[in-house]
């Protein structure tokens, strides 16, 4: 593959005069003395980092329903949020037309409620410092794709620590013209393989109520997941979780019940809701209270689920998400 | 849940599609022929209609088996609507295989003509889950 070396302070001074222009944006990590965290720069680019060793949120999330009226945006951000990003594109929530979105290599990230001290900034020291998987979220020691592999352009580092753009769309063309010198053809391996594939995940309904019996039903896990977008949710009302003498007449058809009631069901069908679109970035996990470990179900049902339609989330723009398409001759069987 | 004590009685939730599945039924009455009671059927304007959440809803709600049943593939009124059915249903099941109850969940394909064939899926599954619903009581 052809891409471009990137030389130290090149990319920030690139993106500099890319923000000079009043309708230019770029949405990347700020690193502040509190910590690591999302910002929409615009105008200059204050403690820009490329790379972030902390995980609150998805950066995806930030960008639901956002149609860009004219604003050119360039997304830095770790392959799981370019990936959801991705799939909220297929599904109409993100115009693409004006944003570039180029995807980072990473090498794992630590919770935010958990992290401890400082953290390298920079992508060496996040390498060395995640040599030891333990130290990094169970979500990320799981991920899928780890590799800047994906959205329209990745920024890699290959095994001697250069730092290489490489472009997928034309898009990523475009964003690479921006860069110095001249495209040349990868020569050293990069540091990151693809991942290898993990064991089927397989659970059953005692397992799953008790690591659920903590859940408070907060939805905060609805709340921030960035592929979860649907404005007028199904638990919005009380259809699906009732209350009052709706509750009471639940209870006298189907017996006692443990309150907060409805939580299987909640979890239950958010998993199917999210199955082909989630990403397994554990921004779930992150934002539930209790700790309960949301990713292990969520990343582990919808991989299975995916793998049904020999699909991936986030793979690619054109790959449409397998509930909205279908092949005439497939799955021959389905029925009973 | 019956008081039956000899004998636990399995309640079915199917949606049906009302331009085969829900006809074939009607016309299974007119035919006097019999299937059990304990089905129960909802008529939907077809069976794509159905999201898998009814389904889980009604399982999680105290159903023993769910179904949902739709025209052919190819013969849906809405020319294209089954084969999505196809797709979230082949996932749905995967998905509660995970769980381990990938029986409780079919899919049936039955055409306005078949209320004979409708008659045999639906007994079948309701003999299949009560016979595992009172294994399951005796020990």
């Amino acid at each position: 593959m052809r891409g471009k070396k990137i030389k130290d302070g090149n990319l920030e001074a690139v993106l500099s005069r890319f923000l000079e222009d009043d309708q230019h944006l770029v949405l990347g990590f700020e690193k502040t003395d509190k910590g690591i965290g999302h910002r929409i720069f615009k105008n200059s680019l204050d403690h820009f980092t490329l790379f972030n060793p902390e995980f609150s949120t998805n950066g995806a999330f930030y960008l639901r329903r956002l149609f860009s009226k004219g604003t050119d945006i360039i997304l830095l951000l770790r392959p799981c949020e370019i990936r959801a990003y991705t799939e909220l594109v297929k599904l109409t929530q993100i115009e693409r037309e004006k944003i570039t979105a180029v995807s980072i290599d990473c090498f794992g990230t630590v919770s935010s409620k958990e992290k401890t001290g400082d953290l390298p900034t920079d992508g060496e020291g996040i390498k060395d410092y995640f040599k030891d998987p333990s130290k990094m979220r169970w979500a990320c020691s799981v991920c899928r794709e780890r590799r800047g592999a994906v959205g329209d352009a990745g920024i890699r580092i290959d095994k001697s620590g250069v730092l290489w753009a490489l472009p997928y769309t034309e898009k990523g063309e475009s964003f690479l013209s921006l860069l110095e010198g001249e495209p040349e053809e990868t020569t050293t391996e990069m540091a990151l393989a693809p991942n290898e594939k993990i064991a089927q995940f397989e659970s059953d309904l005692k397992r799953f109520a008790e690591d659920f019996s903590k859940c408070i039903m907060c939805k905060n896990c609805r709340n921030m997941c960035p592929v979860c977008y649907c404005i007028d949710c199904v638990f919005n009302g009380d259809e699906y979780l009732p209350k009052g003498d709706a509750l009471l007449n639940k209870i006298f058809r189907t017996g006692s019940i443990a309150m907060p009631q409805g939580k299987e069901l909640f979890h239950f069908i958010r998993m199917y809701h999210v199955s082909q679109t989630c990403v397994g970035c554990g921004a779930c996990e992150e934002a539930c209270p209790e700790g309960i470990p949301l990713t292990k179900y969520f990343k582990g049902v919808s991989e299975r689920l995916q793998s049904v339609f020999s699909y991936m989330s986030g793979r690619s723009f054109d790959e449409s998400i397998p509930y909205v398409t279908f092949l005439e001759e497939e799955l021959k069987n389905a029925d009973d | 849940m019956s008081e039956d004590k000899t004998e636990k009685k399995p309640e079915i939730v199917g949606f049906a599609c009302s331009f085969c599945t829900f006809k074939a039924s009607e016309m299974a009455g007119s035919l006097r022929l019999k299937y059990p009671d304990g089905v129960k059927l909802i008529q939907v304007p077809c069976s794509s209609r159905v999201d898998p959440a009814f389904l889980l809803k009604a399982i999680f709600e105290g159903a023993d088996g769910v179904f949902v049943a739709g025209c052919h593939p190819g013969d849906c009124h809405f020319i294209k609507g089954n084969f999505y059915t196809r797709r979230k249903m082949a996932a749905l099941k995967e998905m509660l295989d995970v769980f381990g109850m990938k029986d409780r969940a079919k899919l049936f394909w039955v055409s306005a003509a078949e209320a004979r064939r409708f008659v045999e899926k639906v007994t079948g599954m309701y003999n299949e889950i009560k016979e595992r619903k009172n294994a399951r009581k005796e020990n």
